[in-house]
Order: structure tokens, then sequence, then C-alpha cells
């Protein structure tokens, strides 16, 4: 072997050496556009900014569509032939796209709730306010006993969750009972009551009343879980009155005098709304109100290439319950020959064949029987929720996005919870207080004062109240869990066939005539039995967690 | 090892030296090195196979080419010095590049496969993956879309990984590229490495043994491709000069139904729906109607491309240098695609002393892409879209459905040719890679080298929706939407290597550093309200509701690596490397990762046993093993907080469960391989055969919903390594000379394939991954959408639906059958129309619990092919020369997602066409109990208006369609025009012509447009969410025909 010149081998690897010298921290890479969880959390501003998407993103995928495919559409306020048709023809499955779209929405809202409360205790700072980092944990348990409700309410028993990280290679985890559940849902909100504060910190947020007046709607809902002999449980009812009583007296909202002006934009977070979903339309994704996009006629009134709700209408269930009189149909569906004035619509323009103008809306009517003549739409399209153009709403829309709230809890719905309350187990009531506020909700939709109130006059007045707002099931739900065979009779009676709506004048009508469709050939009355009330379990979360499979357990609080 | 090379620093002087290079029947053999034994100096042959280089008398000249055998021969007192040289199969002393150095080919221990830059200019390649199809054993290449410039998946040997990319390192110049598969969103469609010109390569180097991957360490286990661009050779200056014009052909169109069908059934799902009893007035009576609008006609063209390449290469002694410069113009078949590039290079050389030899590359391109009829679905909807509307209408203008439609009027596509027309997306992209080295000789065979490189990339997005009125669609609000990324990037390598031989030993050794860093960010930001659609900027839009964003972050890698070879004799060699590399994506603790390898060649024909044998001339045994790993995506480790806009100011969520545990994937190969060469060199075999097995994979943990990780405002799933997986296979190559006689000759190239990927473990037994992206859902319940599986012990991304069992043919069938159920999920379907009927599908009951469910869904289809072949003949004569490529895979299945979507009869409900079959739905006669089907056979179900039975929901074996296929790639005849009509013109050296066609004719019984389907790469994919083998609108591959035109001046 030939001798190696030791002294060019030493230079040459101390040459190495010098470039092979990176520094230390050349490997570690936090990310540069996110932050990260340990680093926040670190002020009361950072804190609050933490809880604030639990007022819209994580309950967006509900909002999408599912929200009135099952809130309206089994509960039988909607009508349509195709995008929801599952669940308006009560054929709601386990593949069923909003039965896995609304599971998820809900675990979200308590999975992102829960890493709050969790990364709060974890990470927060010493500048952070002990009532702040308690205020966002009330809002955080405020949603996640919401998000349960909704999650029993339609699935019966489901796990509870709590921490999500311990969770992560668990693959045992059963079901809870819906007792518990109901339980674990009340401790929640009891605890949002206690912590949140009298008066709002920022306009729209959650505070004590808002809390008290939601508790009160669960303690109502839960009076009826696993009581037997169609009686409800009377403490809850009492816990029901109570809070509802409180509610309205202590949070100062009061009724927005005119009904179709709680569903204009410019009137989000009015002294009626208790608690509403928060949308950005310029949010992004995910944090702006996509409704419109689904549930407007055309594209000629929301500006943008969506507006996919032509087929898509009130049923004729719900139009029947309409009188004459009632405000709230203008405000709820979309007549033919109706003309809104605070929406725009583009239609072809005479003086310049190809181009468009925009002037006031003036519902069309699109259909002509071809043997009499006679013009008819057969959709009555949705209205509620639908807001029209930019120019209608000081530009605050876009594709897929407005920045109308959804209302989850406004005082009408606690002067009605209030009324169901004081009813309780009796056939009917006049309680004065009771009579007050259930006629006011009557007298703003400029319908007549009653006397004496029975279950189905709530009934009725929430379904006309709420309708297209994702009550009309739950209410439903909520007359199941005490008496099932009214409940299955309710929707056994209810019309959800096809129909002609015939305008009076197809230009500035005032009557109507709604008939049903005489080629319709499909059954107009549907049922559902015990065995499929409540939906099925997703079937792609069954095959990942066959565990969902076991029998339901009693929650260990 | 790499002595010849790097001892080779001397320089020569001398005087000039000319000659020609021809082969055994007398014809030019162009681009053949000449080199002077012992020194630098060389250069190469042009078109005419004339070469001149300076050299002194008593050098020896060695002449070597790619498929020739080498010829040496000494200088004597005369200057002009002719050789000819002999076909050979193969060489096995040709150097070769391989991971950090070169080696000849005989010295291989490791499985590896060459590709010539003759290869590649045979096809016609916008991007460098498509010249590899057909080429190399072990690399199943698909052609994602035939969009112009689009992307394209290659898998060397098998899926590695169930969450990553399987993508393989692409090392250009020595510098590390790993494209992203695909980015999400409207580009996502484009091919990452379609900035660099196919036709400045040299060569490709495919690595796929472990103890060549290994040295790649963590960016290995996919396998890499070595790139190695052309440079200068001293010499006579050489400039060159190349037009390719193609034009490529309209697709095969898909029949879809006339206007009269779609009127005819119009009227009859009116009947049944009952909206008015009858279709609209104009379809009252189909036969008086027309044929329509043909969609695909209207949207499918006959498009042309253009390159034109200017190349100038040559140089001194010292200098060498070689430039080129490239315009490349495309457009699709499709309107509304289209791909442009320009780009230049110029790759430097200096021996600047003895001891030094500095080099440099340089490169720019530009590219330029439109990427409209992907980004928007056009190819399904020029299938769907109603054919009672017109392109334009009366006034000229772009036409769109009306309410001749039906209520469903919204669900009847956007006219696709308009789409195409106004729907301005476009992708620009430059790309700048460099680098500078230094070789310096510290003692013979003692060298150090350093190299920096860089690459940026800047790319530019912009997506236009103008305002317009199609039918009663109407988008009043035009939008723009305009982002910009960047990327850079480089790399720091200093290598030592040391070559001795001592005796019969000859030993080398290598050790190296490298640093890399890659930084990246982007803006985007959008608007809406243009009053005009002649729109230039942002700024014309309204400021309300306006959009932006940025993302930046950058990622690290340092490693170590040493590498020792040993051989004796020429015999026996032994090679072990061991590299260690520390990654950014990586907590502290679990950062450095190691990766050793060894490997062994016995070259049994040195043996002296073996000198007997005449007709062998080579035989070499190789095994090896060895670890790569995969170090997956950048910022697993942590658990970042996403931003949404609210009421109260910005908001954050949390965006992903972080794992700080998270680690290294980790593939162990084992290799065994042979390498044989008969009848004078005519026959060359190689083989491999390997076994690869993967631990730790890293993937998404596929948590239920019920972790809040599905849906807007989730929590995304923590990457974990839970799982392994297995990929057994082989590759053989074959190249021969058929025939070499009276100066006709007949080359082939034949390589064939298998490969079969097992998943082994995941985080439990009957844990599945599924693949079900939301994009292609089956309409208004995407909920059936389509889903692929992984579960353990079985192939990735397999095919899960319905087993279809024809339809049922009378009432007594479906009695007796079991059926979907009520929504009670108990109960089964009332047997009449408005449950399961006559002409419903009828599904296999699989668990035979007597009703149909979806715990009756099953693997219905496999994606991967078992085999995959190349194979390419060549044959020329005097000045003509000829060479055909036809590829192959076989028993991969293809699922026909556009025909199952565009086969169902109740779209017509919708307003949608469908294709031609559809027309033959079942229908019935007959009333109650003796119902049965009028048109026995067919598989279309009957039409329905709200199709209990799920016929159109279902994914069902029916649409799982064989994918076999055998196709002729390339067909090229090429033409060098005689010296002796050359010589005259004084100008001109050389020319060549040459005639081709490309994809000439494919063998399958597929019925889509074609069998080649990669990954699916509409809008909105991300890298995760590919579908794999599943036909949804792809963009057809078709015919082209290219004329070929190359002069040496």
């Amino acid at each position: 072997m030939k001798r190696i010149s030791y002294k060019n081998l030493l230079s040459c690897l101390l040459l190495v050496g010098v470039l092979a010298g990176c520094k230390k921290d050349f490997l570690d890479r936090k990310p540069e556009d996110t932050i990260v969880d340990a680093n926040f959390y670190q002020t009361n501003e950072q804190v609050l900014a933490g809880s604030a998407p639990l007022y819209n993103k994580v309950w967006f995928t509900y909002l999408d569509k599912p929200s009135y495919g099952i809130g309206d559409g089994r509960g039988g306020t909607l009508f349509t032939g195709s995008q929801q048709i599952e669940n308006i023809r009560l054929e709601t499955k386990a593949t069923t796209s909003d039965v896995y779209e609304s599971w998820q929405s809900f675990f979200n809202t308590v999975g992102q709730s829960n890493l709050l409360i969790n990364n709060l205790t974890k990470y927060a700072g010493p500048a952070v306010a002990e009532n702040i980092k308690q205020h966002a944990i009330a809002e955080a348990r405020f949603m996640r006993g919401l998000a349960y409700s909704y999650l029993t309410m339609n699935w019966g028993a489901v796990p509870i969750i709590t921490n999500n990280n311990t969770l992560l290679q668990d693959t045992t985890i059963a079901r809870n009972t819906p007792e518990t559940v109901w339980e674990f849902i009340i401790r929640d909100l009891r605890f949002a009551t206690e912590n949140l504060p009298a008066t709002a910190l920022q306009k729209g947020r959650l505070n004590k009343w808002a809390a008290e007046g939601m508790l009160a709607k669960m303690y109502l809902t839960r009076s009826g879980v696993g009581v037997s002999g169609g009686t409800r449980r009377q403490s809850d009812l009492d816990s029901a009155k109570y809070f509802a009583k409180r509610a309205i007296d202590n949070s100062g909202a009061s009724l927005l005098q005119s009904y179709e002006d709680l569903f204009l934009m410019k009137n989000n977070n009015n002294a009626e709304s208790m608690f509403s979903l928060q949308w950005k339309y310029d949010g992004g994704y995910g944090a702006g109100n996509s409704v419109q996009a689904f549930l407007a006629f055309g594209s000629s009134i929301t500006g943008f290439s969506d507006g996919w709700g032509g087929d898509v209408g009130a049923s004729k269930f719900i139009m029947d319950k309409y009188e004459v009189n009632d405000k709230r149909r203008k405000a709820t569906f979309m007549y033919p020959g109706d003309h809104y004035s605070y929406i725009h619509n583009a239609v072809p323009d005479p003086q310049n064949p190809g181009k468009q103008k925009v002037v006031e809306l003036d519902v069309p009517v699109n259909s002509k029987d071809a043997a009499t003549g006679e013009q008819y739409n057969s959709r009555a399209w949705v209205k509620k929720y639908v807001v029209g153009r930019p120019e209608d709403n000081e530009g605050k829309v876009l594709q897929q996005n407005t920045e109308i709230n959804t209302y989850m809890l406004r005082l009408a719905d606690v002067y009605l919870v209030y009324a169901e309350a004081v009813l309780g187990n009796n056939a009917s009531t006049s309680d004065q207080l009771a009579l007050q506020y259930f006629n006011a909700v009557r007298a703003r939709a400029g319908v007549g004062a009653k006397n004496s109130i029975t279950y189905d006059d709530i009934y009725n007045e929430r379904l006309l109240e709420f309708a297209m707002e994702s009550q009309a099931w739950y209410d439903l739900v909520r007359l199941y869990y005490w008496n099932p065979s009214k409940a299955l009779s309710i929707i056994a009676s209810q019309d959800r066939g096809g129909y002609r709506i015939v305008p009076d004048k197809v230009v500035g009508a005032t009557s109507w005539v709604i008939k049903e469709d005489p080629n319709y050939n499909l059954p107009r009355r549907l049922s559902v039995t015990s065995a499929n009330f409540f939906l099925p379990l997703p079937a792609i979360e069954l095959t990942k967690a066959p565990n969902l499979n076991k029998p339901p357990v009693p929650y260990q609080f | 090892m790499l002595s010849p090379l790097l001892s080779a620093f001397g320089q020569a002087g001398g005087r000039r030296i000319t000659g020609t290079v021809v082969n055994a029947a007398s014809q030019p053999v162009a681009g053949a090195t000449v080199a002077v034994k012992g020194t630098s100096a060389a250069t190469s042959t042009t078109s005419t196979g004339t070469f001149a280089i300076n050299a002194k008398t008593g050098d020896v000249l060695v002449v070597s080419s790619v498929g020739f055998g080498t010829e040496e021969l000494k200088v004597g007192t005369g200057s002009v010095v002719n050789f000819k040289i002999s076909e050979q199969a193969s060489r096995m002393d040709e150097v070769v590049v391989v991971g950090y150095g070169r080696m000849r080919k005989a010295e291989q221990s490791s499985a590896q496969v060459s590709i010539s830059a003759a290869d590649i200019n045979k096809t016609v390649n916008t991007t460098v993956e498509q010249a590899l199809q057909g080429r190399a054993a072990g690399v199943y290449v698909t052609q994602n879309t035939g969009q112009p410039g689009g992307g394209i998946s290659v898998n060397i040997r098998g899926v590695n990984t169930i969450g990553g990319s399987n993508e393989p390192l692409y090392v250009i110049d020595g510098v590390q590229i790993q494209p992203g598969t695909v980015q999400y969103g409207a580009t996502a469609s484009t091919s990452p490495l379609s900035s660099l010109n196919p036709s400045d390569i040299e060569s490709m180097e495919v690595l796929q043994g472990p103890a060549a991957t290994a040295v790649y360490g963590s960016r290995g286990t996919n396998g890499v491709v070595l790139i190695t661009t052309k440079r200068g050779k001293s010499g006579a200056l050489r400039l060159g000069y190349n037009y390719l014009y193609s034009l490529q052909a309209k697709p095969t169109i898909l029949p879809a139904m006339n206007l009269q069908q779609f009127a005819q059934m119009t009227n009859e799902i009116r009947y049944i729906a009952g909206n008015g009893g009858q279709g609209p007035g104009e379809f009252r009576d189909p036969s008086i109607l027309g044929m329509g609008t043909n969609w695909q006609k209207e949207l499918f063209k006959t498009s042309p491309l253009h390159k034109h390449q200017l190349t100038l290469s040559g140089g001194s002694e010292a200098t060498t240098f070689y430039l080129s410069g490239e315009y490349f113009n495309q457009e699709g078949v499709s309107i509304g695609s289209k791909f442009d590039r320009a780009s230049f290079r110029l790759n430097l050389d200096n021996q600047t002393r003895k001891w030094l030899k500095l080099s440099t590359n340089l490169s720019y391109s530009q590219t330029d892409e439109a990427l409209g009829s992907t980004s928007e679905g056009l190819i399904n909807t020029a299938i769907t879209m109603a054919p009672n509307v017109a392109v334009k209408n009366a006034q000229g203008q772009y036409a769109g459905a009306d309410e001749t439609n039906g209520v469903s009027v919204q669900y009847t596509p956007l006219n696709p040719v308009a789409i195409a027309n106004l729907i301005q997306n476009t992708l620009k992209r430059s790309n700048a890679l460099g680098g500078i080295s230094a070789d310096i000789t510290l003692l013979k065979g003692l060298v150090f080298r350093t190299a920096l490189n860089g690459n940026a990339s800047w790319s530019d997005s912009r997506y236009f929706s103008p305002n317009y009125q199609l039918g009663n669609r109407a988008a009043s609000i035009a939008s723009l939407s305009l982002s910009t990324g960047k990327n850079t990037s480089y790399n720091l390598n200093e290598l030592l290597q040391y070559n001795t031989k001592i005796d019969k030993h000859d030993i080398g050794a290598m050790v190296s550093h490298e640093a890399q860093e890659s930084r990246y960010s982007g803006i985007n930001g959008s608007r809406t309200g243009f009053v005009s659609n002649e729109v230039v900027g942002l700024s014309l839009g309204q400021a309300q509701g306006q959009q932006n964003g940025s993302y930046q972050g950058s990622w690290a890698m340092e490693s170590y690596l040493g590498r020792l070879n040993y051989s004796y004799d020429n015999k026996y060699y032994v090679q072990g490397a061991f590299r260690t590399d520390g990654s950014a994506n990586f907590g502290p603790e679990n950062r450095w990762g190691y990766f050793p390898s060894v490997s062994a060649a016995w070259r049994v024909s040195q043996e002296s046993f073996m000198k007997g044998i005449s007709a062998i001339n080579e035989l070499k045994l190789r095994v090896e093993t060895g670890l790569t790993g995969n170090q997956g995506n950048g910022g697993q480790i942590f658990s970042p907080l996403n931003s949404v806009g609210t009421p109260f100011g910005t908001g954050f969520l949390v965006g992903r469960y972080g794992n700080t545990a998270l680690k290294w994937e980790q593939t162990r190969t084992d290799n065994v391989g042979f390498n044989l060469s008969i009848f004078r060199n005519r026959i060359q075999v190689e083989g491999d055969f390997y076994i690869k097995k993967t631990n730790n994979l890293l993937l998404p943990n596929p948590l239920p919903a019920y972790m809040g990780t599905n849906g807007q405002g989730a929590i995304s799933t923590p990457t974990v390594n839970i799982g392994a997986l297995q990929n057994k296979g082989y590759a053989f190559t074959v190249n021969t000379v058929n025939l070499d006689r009276s100066g006709f000759i007949w080359r082939s190239n034949f390589n064939i394939s298998s490969n079969r990927t097992k998943i082994t473990k995941f985080y439990s037994d009957v844990a599945v991954i599924d693949r079900q992206p939301w994009y292609i859902g089956t309409g208004s319940t995407a909920s059936q959408g389509f889903l692929q599986r992984s579960a353990v012990g079985q192939q990735p991304w397999l095919f899960y639906g319905y087993v279809y069992e024809g339809l049922f043919q009378n009432v007594k069938e479906i009695e007796t059958s079991a059926r979907p159920t009520k929504s009670d999920g108990v109960t089964p379907l009332p047997v009449d129309p408005n449950g399961t009927w006559v002409g419903d599908i009828k599904y296999k009951d699989l668990n035979g619990d007597g009703i149909i469910d979806y715990r009756d869904q099953t693997i219905i289809g496999n994606p991967w092919p078992k085999l995959t072949m190349g194979f390419t003949n060549t044959f020329s004569y005097k000045g003509i020369d000829l060479s055909v490529l036809l590829t192959g895979s076989f028993g991969n299945s293809v699922y026909n997602f556009t025909r199952f979507q565009n086969t169902n009869p109740n779209n017509i409900n919708l307003g949608r066409n469908m294709l031609a079959e559809t027309f033959n739905y079942a229908k019935t006669e007959g009333t109650g109990a003796s119902t049965v089907l009028t048109n026995p056979g067919g598989i279309i179900p009957r039409l329905t208006y709200n199709d209990p039975n799920g016929n159109a929901q279902r994914i069902t074996s029916a649409y799982v369609e064989d994918g076999t296929y055998v196709r002729i790639k390339n067909i090229t005849i090429g033409y060098n025009l005689p010296k002796a009509i050359v010589s005259r013109t004084k100008v001109i050296q050389g020319a060549r012509l040459a005639l081709g066609v490309q994809n000439l004719a494919t063998f399958t019984k597929y019925k889509g447009f074609d069998p080649e389907v990669g990954a699916y790469v509409g809008q909105n994919v991300g890298a995760g969410d590919q579908l794999i083998g599943v036909d949804a609108g792809r963009y057809p591959l078709t015919r082209v025909f290219t004329f070929n035109l190359g002069v040496d001046f």
C-alpha cells in the first residue's frame, strides 16, 4: 500500500469538519405559519380567541345540510324530490350522508370543547384572568352539552367523551345510556349558568341568561326521558319553568316587533336572540352560513352560481297549517307571486336582449298545466335564511357564504318552553303568564290570542314559529320521549306528498290554492315505528369503531 | 472503483486527429464517445459519425457508444483514425451513475436500471416521468391524466407507505428533489417535474436495490431516479437544432344518448314521476327531433404540439460546455387545456488545475399551463350535458339548460364548452436550478469534492370565474383568485473519496456530510364583484368580502454517510454503506435514523473454470440487503391551531392531534439478482427478486369520527407509526441483438415485472383505512360515495362495494331473494314499484341474513397489476431505423366510475344525459305478480323516481372492469440523410427526419376512454385522498402523430 500523506489527509478532514458544523438548532423547525397549542392561551384575548370558533365552524357540517334535512325534513316541514329525499320520506339510513355529517359535527363540537378545556388547564399563562379562563371553560361546556343534546335526541345512546387525548389509542369505549347522557348535559349547562357573566363580554357571546334559557329547554326535554305512563317528570318540569322564567325576566331580551325582520342579516344578535351561531361570510369555508346555497331557488337571487334549492320547498303539511293572516308564512316560504322588496333577482332585460337586469324579487311562477293552462309552482321555495344577493346585504354574501346568524335559542322559544313547562302533564292550561307568553308569540305573527292552551296548541305554534329553524324534528323527539304513540301518529298524519300551489295572480298574488299534485304517485303519508324512530349509527363509523355495537352502559360521573 | 474517471485529470495536448465511427453495416454512429485513453480529453461523434480530437502519436483512442462494444486504436503518424464498432446488447464496462458517485456496470452489486438519452428521445415526452414508461423493469408508471403537462404516478417496486407519497426521490445532477405527489386544489393535476426538458437528459438511473437506495437513507424507500443532464465534450463546436411537430388526435368518443333518445326518456320519467305527467312540449314526438348536441365532439379537438430545441456544445481541453434552449408548446385535445415551456440550460466544466476541477450547472425554465378542463371536471360534463341544449343560442351566446329540462333544471350541468372558454385557470411556474462543485485531487486516488446546489421556484396561479349566463344559470358576480408560491432549497455536500488498487485488490472508500434546507411560502387572495370580465388584477374587484392568506414553512435535514467498496480480481465485490439522517420532521429523541446496507457480487464468468464456456460472456450473481426510511411530512409532531374567522375577531381551533413520539418509517429490503450475457454479448438478461418489509408505517391513525376527526372544524387524526406492510416481487430485463446481418440490425429490450403488496399489520386486525373522498359522490346522496379500503392481509386501496348479481327478472325472483331494507334497517322493502321491483339490481347477500345492507359489502376489485411489461424493438438498415415500443399491464381492475355515474337512468330526472347503453334500461311488461322484464339480459336497472332499491347509489362489482391492456405506445421511423447529400450543403453536417405515432393502438376489454388510469387528480384532491385505478372523467390519452427534424451544423 502506498503511503498517504497524513498532512494532506488531516487538512482535508479539517475541511470536512468546518463545513459539517451545522448549527445546533438547524433541525429544530417549529411551524412558521401556525400557532402551536403549547404557546397559546397566554392572554385573556388569546383565551377568548380559543373559544370563539365554538360559535361557528364546529357546527358547520351540521348546519350545511343536516340541519334542515333532519331538523325539518324528518320533522315534516320540508318537501323535495331530490337532495333530502331520504329524510323527507323517513328513509334515513345508516348510509344517509346527513347521518354521518351531523354525527361528525356534534363530535367536532365535543372534541374541540374538550381540547379547549384541556389546553386551558395545561397551558393557560399567569396573565390570564381566572374569570376569563372560567368563562371560556363555561362556553366550552355549554357547547358540549348542547352538542350532546343533539346527539342523544338523534341516536339515543352515545359515548360520552370528556378527554380526547386519553382516548387516542382506546378502541373499547361503549355508548352511554340516554338517562346518563341527559344528566351529563344538565351538568354541563349548569356549570355554564354558574360561570358565565350576566352581561355578555361581546355582542353575540353567551351570557348567564342564555345558558339558563337553554338549561330550561334541556330540563323540559329531559322531563320525558325514562318516564313511564305518559307522565313527564315534575321536578324537571319545575326546573324548566324556573330557569325559563329567570331567563325571560333577567336577560333583557324582547321579541322583535316584526317576525320577518328576524331573518335580515342586519338584525344579527337582535334583542330577541339569546344564542345564535355567529357566522362570518368572509371567514373562510366553514365559518360562513352556507344554507342559502342549497335553499335559494336559483342563482339569480344569490348572485353566484350557487342557489341549488329549486327542488326544495315547504311541505303541504306545514302550508296547510298557516292561517291566512300568519305573517310568518312569507318570512319562511316563498309562494308564487310573492314580492320581496329586500331581495333582488336577476331577470332577462327585455330592453337588452341577452342581458339581465336586477329587480326586486317577484317570485316566479314556473309551471303551466298543459290541459287547463293553470299556472302554478310545484314547490313553495324556502325563504328563511335565504338573504339574497351581496347588494341586498351590505356586500356580506359570497358563494356558499352569508353572514346571517343561525338561531339556536331566541326569546320566543323560551316563551314557548315556559308555556309547555307550565302545561306539563295537564290537558290544558290557562295559567296567566303562560298565556301571556304564548299569545305574545301569536300576536307578533298576526294571529289571534287563545284563552287556554293544550299540548297541540303549543306543538302547532312551535311548528309555525320555528319552521326551517331545525326544530320540528326535535319537538317530535321531545314528545316521543314521554308519549311515543302520539309522536308516531303525528308523523303518520303529515302530508309529505307532491303538490301544486296556484296563485290568484302571477305577480302580486294575494291568495293561493294548494292542492295535491294529481300526478304524484308515491305514498303521501309515511310512518316510522319505534324501531326506526331514532337515527341509525353511521355505517362508516361502525366499521371503524365496532365497539359502538356494545350495549350502552351508564356513564360514571 | 471510481479510479478510471477520477484519476483522469491529465491534459492531452497533441495534434488534431479526425475520423469517423461506423457500425458493422458501415452506417455512421452518432453520439459515440471518442476519448484519449488515460486522459480527460473526450469528444463525441456528430450525426454523421465524424469526430475531431487532439492526440499525440502513440496515444490510444477509445470509442464507446451505448449498444456497442468498445474499440481501441493507437494514433499513428497520420491524422485520420476510423473506427468500426459492433453491436452488443449491453456492455459491462459502461460507467453508470450511482448515488454519490459513478461505477462500472460490471462492479455493481445492487439492482439498478439505466435509461439512455437514445431511449428517451424515441417517445414524445412532455415531462421526464413519461420517458420512464415501458423502459424499466420494476417501475410502474401510470399517467394520471392526459392533460398536457399532467402528473404521473411512478411506483417503484410497489406501494411502500399508506399514509404519504409513494413517488420516488429524483436526484437531478446530485440535487435531491422529492415531488409532493399532488397538491390540493385547482392545480392538482400538474406534474412537479414538468420544468425539466427531457431532451437535456443524458441518462436516467432507476435505483431499486437496497444497497443503491440506502445511501439516500430516509428518502430512499420509494426508490431513487438519478437524472444526469448532458455535458459538453471537447473538440469541435456542435450546434444542433431539432424541431418536433405533433398532431394530437381527438379521443374516441364514448357514445352518449342522442336527443331523440334523451327526449323519449324524459317523457318516460315525467310519466313515472308525475311532474305534469309528460315531458316538455318540444319532446312530444321524439322522432321528429334531430340528434342534438354531441358535447364530446364539441369539447374535443385535434390539437398541435410544437417543440424547438437548440443545443450548442463543445469546448477546449480544459473547458467544456453544454448549452441548450427549448420552447415547447402543447395545446390539449380538450378545450381549455394547454402546456407551454421555455427552458434554458448551461452545464460548464473546467479543469482549472491539474488537481482542481470546477463544474457548474445552471438551468432556468418557465411553464405556463391552462388547467380548465381537468379542474372543472369537463370530460365528465361532456357526457352528462343534455343534448337538447345548443352550444350557442340564436344570439350567438353560450347557451345553457332551461325549463324544458324540468323542475330539476338546476342539476343540468353547465355548458362545458362555455366553461372551458370562460373559466380561466392558469398556472405559471418558474424554476431555477443550479449549483457549483469543486473536485480537488489531494493525492492520487484521493479526491475531495464539495458541492453547493440550490433550487428556487415560483408559481403563480390564477383562477377567474367571469360573470355569465348559461340558460337558467347565472353567475352575475365575477370572482378572481390569485396565489403565488415560492420554494427555495439548498444542499451542501462535502465528500471525500479514496480509490486505490493494490495488485488484485480494488479498494474504494467514501465519506460525506450533507446539509439540506428548504423554505416555502406563499400568499393568496381573492375578490369578487368585478364589473368587467376584462380583469387584470385584484384591485379591480370589491374590497369588501376579499379573502387572503399566506403560508410558510421550512424543512431541514443533516446527514453523514460513508461507503466502502472492495473487490478482488474483478471477480468478487463487496460493498457496505451506512447513512444517518437527522430530520426536522421528528422530535429530538427520534430525530436520527440509521440506514446500513451491504451487498456482494460474484462475477462467475471471470472464474477460470468458466473460461472454456465461450457462450457465456458475463455471469454475475448479486445479493444485497439494506434499510431505507421514509420521513413523511413535516410538522406532524406538533398540534397546530387553525385560524377561523369569527365576528369576535380571528379565532383558533386545534387543527391536529400532535404526536411528539413520531419516528421513521423503516423498510428492510432483501434482494438477489443476476446479470447474464451470452453469445458474444448479444443476449443479456438481468433479473432481481426482492422482499421489502416496512415497519412503523407512517400513517394517519384512522380514528372514528367521535374523536372529532371529520368535517369542518375537525381535529385531524395524528400521524402515527402503526402498521407494517410487505412487498414481494421480481423484475427481468432482456436485451438482445436478434439480427445483425448485411447491414440489417434488429435489437430488442423486453422488461417484465411483478409486485405484490400486502398489509401485514395495523393497530388492530379489524382496522381499516379507507379513502372515501367527497368529490366523487353519486349524485343526490353522496353517502354511497366510492370507497377504497386498506385492510390487514390485503393489498392497499382495494375497491369496496356490493356484489352485483344481475337484474331481477320477475316477481318470484324478488320474493325469494334478499332485498334492501326500509329505513328501520330490518324490514325488507316491499315487492312493488315503490320498493324492490322487476328491473332492480339484485345484490348478493354476503352474510346470509336475508337483507341487503351495508354489511353486505366486500372487496370487489384490485387496482394493482399482477404484471407489467415494456417491449421495445428497434430495426435499422442503412440510414433508416424503426423503433416500436409496446407497454402492457396485466391483471388489474379499473373502477369505471364514469360509466357507473353515467348509466344511471334516473339521471334523466335531473335533466342529465347518459351513455347510450343506458337507453336499454330494464323495461317491464305485465302487472302485479306477473310482471317480467321485456329486455332481459341488460345490466342497466329500471327507471324509477326515487330509487328505493339504491340502484344508482350502491357501488357494485358491475362496474369493476378488467384493466389489462397492451398498447402500441410508440412507433418511430427515422431516416438519416446520406452523407453524400448532406455534405454538399457545406453548412449542414447531418440531418435526420423521423415520423412517429404515439398511442397507436390499445388492446383492452376496458370500456372507458383508456385503461391506463393512475391516481385520480380532479379538483379538490389532496395527496392523502387520491383514488387509485378509478376512472372518474379522466382526461384521455390520445393518438399523437409526430414529425421530427434534427439538423447538425
